[in-house]
């Protein structure tokens, strides 16, 4: 839903969040209060020339910003200079977005031969080189500030009709337009009540990005002598008739160019102000591009434990939010580990952490804003959090790899599926391209992709989305890694393909192990997370079952299934549909889980809990139940001690 | 990675970059750059009528005479002698001989009968190849004949005094007949005429170049080769001529006279010339046709003012119609209307015109138009103290013409102007006569009217006398001077820089630019 | 692809119909007229007629525009009135200085605007970023023609490093070097002006690149950062990019009318504000042709990389 009528309020609020804009806000403010008492400050006249004391320099007595070659007051033609500019550049905008926007909108919400011809015209205005077709109408009017207005308008029509046109092109089919149009509406009523609205954020984010580029336009031809007329003075006419004397009496025209640079600064930092607060994809503040590895906060070096069986071992992983200076944990003090050819699956609802969990393992959580305050993550003994960049880089992708939800975003859209299975194997194997591409088919194949030599040409939109996370499956397998991290690998399929996608997971785990030629048991340990049970039922041999950035449970599958302990796993289990109980009336759990980040203290499943008591509001500790079983409860804690 | 990536190429830009600097060509010792203010239109020397052009033409080509250095007077060109008949309706010409076009062409009397008969003959073989603006110069001629190959006669209805003057005047330039069968339409971009330099190249908007005509009958000139530049903008001529990539400059910015003046390493050149620059005023309509307020418009006009500072003594006060450089003919019992504010507001309130708004068309640039919108607006703070409001619209030079030579009459009620004229009779017989009215084909675009100065000009055109001459214009000065159908404002000091290497260079009151002795070293 | 080349070519061809009317309205609707203007100041208003009938300027308009139109279609430009020549002889001797000057600006603002872009994002919030904020920024604020005085003020008359103007030293070699001094002063100027721009897109569009979850995949295949910044986010952010590079040909070659005026540089754009102010109709008219079409298909062609670049989009919309 586009929201409509934002408050005043928060507009501003936004704004200023935006340091610059609030600058460009106040630059602004000031050039307009000043331009607004000019006339009432003691100034001389504009005007008044006096050519026995002409080209003063700045600061003398009487004339602070010194005089011109007709001995007029610079500072009195300066502020009168920018009054006459600002007009004339906010009314040639305004102008330029009135009939822009209407003939965008007009254009995009009829579209058919009405588009086609507005849009030849618009593009034949385009195809002028804009300086020309300004100069070509003045010629023809006459100058004048009037015709130099109108002349910088029209030039910048086009620009505001196409943007416009795109804006309302992806809005003509949305519901509440189409509801409008079938409830009866005239085009009128629809352009006017239902389009314009949702437009205007789109048009105040174009005139606040172009007002700036209007003043210099003007500016431009008042600098070629087509704007104002002797004896007004706007900035440009100023730098044009102080041009002459450069070398002589530099002033007269740095100055004017000096006020225009402000002048238009100002105006760019408030329009850049303006696009972040109205621009949906920058809605969320200012963008701030993930690092390429998770902070890590804590220097703390691995326990330097005895080498254990275990392939990877997180000991105390704590991932948080950290924005505005507060840090909000997402993960908290989370320990596991997993075994050679072992399966664990991370269960639990969206928002608990077990993606951000899965992310961490590899550093790979977007920093920032997430960082790792605390823990670590050993791959065969070594912390891989605290690794030098490149040797991370080398253990990405080569020894721990990853399948992420959505195969479509995941994929590179602009590249071909050979291009990107070739990438990763000939980062991790020195391999030749054509060894590297036989071997790119082999894992296609692998995959049961069909007829794989056309697939590798074909780029990610063309394939399905089951086939395009066996495409992903087959990269994270290119190197043969030792650990696989499958992020809901299946969440964003058909039920169908989902089945499909899990049995080729589970036999490629399978044939994994076989292959592995060395004597020791080593082969593909796979964390698999995912908010399914089912799902964990049919590939996982290990469960850890995660609620508010925590483990709550962890045990085989076969017994968590069978006999779960903590109520939130009880809850989970009891809405997961299961084979021999077909008529079971299947509900979600009541109420909804504590907002990532906002964790309490204690038992975070306490507000939805069935059997909960005072005690559940202290910290729970993990409880050993037996040599593979751990539950974090109160009641379980009583029962162990 | 990233990193080294741009150390490398900053460090690569910065190569380029000194290299670049150390690989700039430097022009020859013996040639010449010189500054011109714009591009040329043509090197034709019939189809021309800019000053800019006449620069460059005038070392091209040469003339039946020309003017004697430093004055305005005429002395033998490529005819050795004249004869005139005694009514004044004949001219003889007899020709130097032995002289060769750049072409290789010979030039003889056929030739000069060819260069004239193109401009006036209308149905003549070549006419095609004109428009020809200035044939009116000699439309006083009624025939030309070649007496033998070396003797050359001019026939005419009437006596015109004007013409040995408007014959050194650069229209009348003779171009090879030949070089004009061949090219046609396009002889004007492949010149040949028998002058100091003969025409090697020319590239739209980089330059013309000449190289030194080895053959020349008077004397090699001193130059290996001239290259003009056109560069209309001021301040970029200005710009080269400081950092040295030209030799020399013409028509320095008023400002920037004092910054060259002071250098030794530049040497400036100032010449007065018969130049007026002068408001057309309107009296066909408005508070203008009151004799008093157009006085007082001369009266309230601080001319001392605008010739000292915004031109920066480049130009003198003007008196009168005709300019001081015409020293025969000039006037020097009429002094410029004093600076006087309180007698211009005392016409002003006499003649009812208080608080009138006048409009007032001010040009932006143009041939020989100095500074003209801080004139114009000097000009409108002036008529302010006297209580005239005054409307200014400024035109780009091409519209202004467009504007002003059809006349003031319903848009304007004053306009700027100047002319730079070979004659005493030009500028006065074009635009102060009742018959040159726009209606009628002239330039009288204010609609000043006096019996009695159309009488005074068509005698002195007719009379072959210097001294009758002379007596009649300061007679029609006087009358003219107080009337004051125009605004007198200032004649401008023509003016040019070069580089302290560049001899035996003089600016000529004709405001033409000869090379033909110039040398650099 | 041949197919969409086509089709894009056929729409040109409205958009050209479209500009040789507006031009040519235009230029009729223009006050003064050439007959003035070749004649110069002695024009009489008498002389002027039949100038403009010698012209064939008196016949009706419909009557001009078809025969003008026809001539271009046959190759003939026509005469020009103020120089006297053919019209295609001045446009093709002045085309290959405007497409340098412009080219190389082009070639400044695509490398300038895209490293600047590139690094800003790469480099958020660190010194380089604002750095280069607050250059582009003031790229995009200042007055072009103004940028170029100051240029020259101070590389040419107080360190006399650069020539003032032109493209060659008279007289002189009219070597690569000389013409690569030249060149430097103007290029980077029109170039700086539209490259702050393409800045400013470049980091914008990397910024919202690198938070896609390609990117995350790429760096989960262990990529190199340089590799994840430039073959993955970079690729993609480049194909949103080049019709902005289309329209910013536009920019650069409106931006060289000011810039070959302030360093006399012998290209169209110069000679197109010349032809407009002596009403030299049949030279605008041609010229304004010559630039618009060249901005025509430069368009055309970045919406042909684009399509190459960006697989997703099907070829078959208008």
């Amino acid at each position: 839903m586009v929201e409509k009528n934002t408050p005043a309020l928060e507009f501003w609020q936004r704004l200023n969040r935006n340091r610059l804009s609030t600058v460009g806000l106040l630059m602004l403010g000031l050039i307009f209060v000043l331009c607004l008492i000019t006339p009432w400050l003691p100034l001389p006249d504009p005007d008044a020339t006096d050519l026995a004391n002409r080209l003063k320099t700045p600061l003398t007595s009487n004339h602070l910003l010194g005089t011109d070659e007709l001995g007029r007051d610079l500072l009195s033609r300066l502020l009168w200079g920018t009054r006459v500019s600002l007009v004339v550049g906010f009314v040639a905008t305004l102008a330029a977005a009135l009939v822009g926007s209407l003939i965008g909108l007009v254009s995009g919400y009829f579209q058919g031969w009405i588009d086609s011809g507005l849009m030849r015209g618009v593009d034949t205005l385009m195809a002028f080189p804009y300086m020309l077709l300004a100069l070509a109408i003045v010629a023809a009017f006459g100058p004048g500030l009037l015709n130099a207005l109108f002349a910088i308008a029209i030039v910048n029509v086009p620009f505001f009709a196409r943007t416009v046109r795109g804006a309302t092109i992806s809005l003509v089919q949305r519901e509440f337009v189409l509801a409008a149009r079938l409830g009866g509406a005239s085009h009128f009523g629809v352009l006017w009540r239902e389009l314009l609205p949702n437009i205007l954020p789109v048009i105040v984010v174009t005139i606040s990005t172009t007002a700036g580029w209007m003043i210099l336009e003007t500016a431009g031809l008042s600098f070629l002598g087509l704007g104002a007329q002797p004896p007004t003075a706007d900035l440009g006419s100023m730098l044009g008739e102080g041009r002459k004397l450069l070398f002589t009496a530099p002033h007269v025209s740095t100055l004017p160019g000096l006020v225009i640079l402000i002048l238009v600064i100002s105006l760019n930092l408030l329009g850049d102000g303006v696009r972040d607060v109205l621009d949906p994809r920058l809605r969320g503040g200012a963008l701030r591009s993930p690092q390429p590895r998770t902070e890590v906060l804590s220097a703390e070096l691995g326990s330097a434990q005895v080498r254990s069986t275990e392939k990877l071992v997180i000991r105390n992983l704590t991932t948080e939010l950290f924005q505005q200076g507060q840090a909000k944990p997402l993960v908290r003090n989370v320990d596991f580990e997993l075994r050679p050819g072992e399966c664990l699956g991370l269960v639990g609802e969206s928002g608990c952490g077990k993606s951000v969990t899965a992310l961490s393992l590899a550093a790979l959580a977007a920093s920032p804003p997430l960082r790792i305050a605390s823990g670590t993550v050993e791959l065969d003994g070594e912390d891989i959090l605290r690794l030098p960049l490149r040797l991370l880089q080398d253990i990405r992708g080569k020894r721990v790899s990853y399948i992420f939800q959505d195969p479509l975003t995941t994929l590179n859209p602009v590249l071909t599926i050979g291009e990107q299975l070739i990438q990763v194997i000939r980062r991790h194997q020195s391999l030749s391209s054509r060894a590297s591409y036989t071997e790119a088919l082999h894992l296609l194949s692998r995959v049961r992709i069909p007829s794989p030599e056309t697939r590798m040409k074909a780029y990610p939109h063309q394939l399905s989305g089951g086939m395009r996370q066996r495409v992903c499956i087959a990269i994270a397998l290119a190197n043969r890694p030792e650990v696989l991290i499958a992020d809901e690998p299946t969440t964003a399929l058909d039920v169908t393909i989902q089945a499909e996608i899990l049995s080729l997971l589970n036999d490629l785990r399978k044939t994994t192990l076989k292959d592995s030629q060395t004597g020791k048991k080593t082969g593909l340990s796979v964390l698999f997370i995912t908010h399914d049970l089912g799902v964990v039922s049919t590939i996982c041999e290990k469960v850890a079952v995660m609620y508010a950035g925590q483990i709550v449970e962890f045990g085989e599958t076969k017994s968590i299934l069978e006999s779960p302990q903590h109520p939130y796993t009880q809850a989970l289990l009891a809405c997961t549909p299961r084979l021999g109980a077909k008529h079971k009336v299947l509900g979600g759990i009541p109420g909804t889980p504590p907002p990532p980040g906002s964790y309490p203290s204690g038992c975070g499943f306490l507000d939805r809990c069935k059997v909960a008591s005072v005690k559940c509001q202290d910290p729970v500790h993990l409880m050993q139940l037996s040599s593979n079983r751990q539950v974090r409860c109160v009641l379980k804690q009583g029962a162990n001690a | 990675m990233l990193k080294k990536q741009i150390r490398v190429m900053l460090l690569l830009s910065f190569l380029l970059l000194s290299f670049g600097l150390t690989i700039q060509a430097a022009t020859p010792k013996d040639v010449l750059v010189v500054a011109q203010i714009a591009e040329p239109k043509s090197m034709d020397p019939a189809t021309v009528t800019a000053v800019n052009d006449f620069r460059i033409l005038m070392n091209v080509y040469d003339g039946l005479v020309r003017y004697r250095s430093g004055t305005l007077e005429v002395e033998p060109g490529l005819a050795e002698s004249w004869t005139i008949s005694d009514d004044g309706k004949v001219y003889t010409f007899s020709l130097r001989q032995g002289i060769k076009f750049h072409d290789g062409s010979p030039f003889n009397a056929e030739a000069v009968k060819f260069n004239f008969d193109r401009m006036l003959v209308k149905d003549h073989p070549y006419a095609e190849t004109g428009p020809f603006p200035l044939s009116f110069f000699f439309s006083a001629i009624k025939e030309t004949t070649v007496v033998d190959e070396y003797t050359v006669r001019f026939r005419m209805d009437d006596p015109y005094a004007p013409l040995l003057s408007n014959l050194a005047y650069p229209t009348g330039l003779i171009i090879s007949p030949e070089a004009v069968k061949k090219h046609g339409k396009d002889v004007g971009r492949n010149p040949a005429g028998t002058g100091p330099y003969q025409f090697r190249e020319w590239k739209s908007n980089q330059h013309v170049i000449l190289d030194r005509n080895g053959s020349y009958w008077d004397g090699q000139a001193g130059l290996k080769s001239v290259v003009f530049r056109p560069i209309t903008d001021a301040n970029t001529r200005v710009a080269e001529m400081l950092s040295g990539g030209i030799d020399m400059m013409v028509e320095v910015p008023p400002d920037n006279v004092a910054t060259f003046s002071s250098n030794t390493s530049y040497a400036l050149h100032e010449q007065a010339g018969p130049h007026l620059w002068f408001l057309i005023l309107n009296l066909k309509e408005g508070p203008l046709q009151d004799k008093r307020v157009r006085q007082a418009l001369n009266y309230a006009i601080n001319k001392q003012a605008l010739v000292e500072n915004v031109l920066q003594n480049t130009a003198t006060v003007a008196s009168g119609p005709t300019p001081a450089a015409f020293s025969w003919a000039y006037n020097d019992a009429l002094q410029p209307y004093p600076y006087d504010p309180a007698k211009a507001r005392e016409l002003v309130k006499a003649a009812g015109a208080e608080g009138a708004t006048l409009t007032f068309y001010v040009t932006e640039g143009g041939s020989g138009m100095l500074d003209p919108v801080p004139m114009g607006t000097a000009i409108q703070a002036d008529l302010k103290a006297i209580g005239l409001n005054v409307k200014i619209e400024t035109y780009e030079w091409n519209t202004f013409l467009g504007k002003v030579n059809p006349g003031l009459e319903g848009k304007a009620d004053m306009a700027e102007m100047a002319w730079m004229t070979n004659d005493p009779d030009t500028l006065p017989f074009l635009a102060l006569r009742t018959s040159a009215w726009p209606d009628q084909g002239g330039f009288n675009s204010g609609y000043y009217s006096n019996p009695q100065v159309d009488e005074l000009l068509e005698q002195a055109r007719v009379s072959t006398s210097q001294t009758v001459r002379a007596a009649l214009y300061k007679e029609m000065q006087r009358i003219v001077h107080d009337d004051a159908p125009w605004v007198f404002v200032a004649n401008w000091k023509q003016n040019a820089v070069t580089g302290s290497n560049v001899q035996n260079f003089r600016l000529e009151p004709s405001f033409l630019l000869l090379l033909h002795k110039v040398s650099k070293n | 692809m041949l197919r969409y080349t086509i089709h894009r070519l056929l729409l040109t061809i409205p958009v050209l119909v479209g500009i040789s009317v507006v031009v040519f309205l235009i230029m009729a609707l223009i006050p003064g007229d050439p007959a003035t203007a070749i004649l110069g100041a002695f024009a009489t208003p008498e002389n002027a007629t039949k100038l403009r009938a010698e012209l064939g300027l008196d016949r009706p308009l419909i009557e001009q525009y078809f025969t003008w139109a026809g001539n271009l279609l046959s190759g003939d430009f026509g005469r020009s009135y103020a120089l006297n020549r053919p019209v295609l002889d001045e446009l093709l001797e002045r085309l290959g200085p405007t497409l340098l000057l412009a080219g190389s600006a082009m070639c400044v603002c695509v490398l300038l605007g895209l490293i600047a872009g590139l690094l800003a994002a790469v480099k958020q919030y660190t010194w380089v970023d604002q750095g280069l904020t607050l250059f582009t920024l003031i790229g995009i604020s200042a007055p072009s023609f103004w940028l170029g005085l100051m240029a020259v003020s101070l590389f040419t008359v107080q360190l006399g490093w650069l020539p003032a103007s032109g493209m060659y030293t008279p007289y002189g070699d009219e070597s690569l070097g000389d013409l690569l001094v030249h060149l430097l002063m103007p290029a980077v100027t029109l170039g700086l002006v539209a490259s702050s721009v393409i800045a400013r897109l470049t980091r914008t569009s990397m910024l919202e690149q690198l938070r896609q979850d390609y990117v995350r995949t790429a760096r989960a295949k262990g990529e190199r950062e340089t590799a994840v910044v430039i073959r993955h986010a970079f690729r993609n952010a480049l194909v949103g990019l080049i019709p902005v590079l289309g329209l910013q040909a536009g920019f650069v070659l409106g931006g060289a009318v000011y810039i070959e005026t302030v360093f006399q540089w012998p290209g169209i754009g110069r000679m197109l504000v010349n032809a407009i102010s002596t009403r030299d109709i049949l030279l605008v008219q041609g010229g304004v042709m010559m630039v618009a079409t060249i901005y025509v298909f430069f368009n055309l062609l970045a919406d042909l990389i684009q399509h190459a670049l960006d697989p997703r989009i099907q070829h078959s919309h208008g």
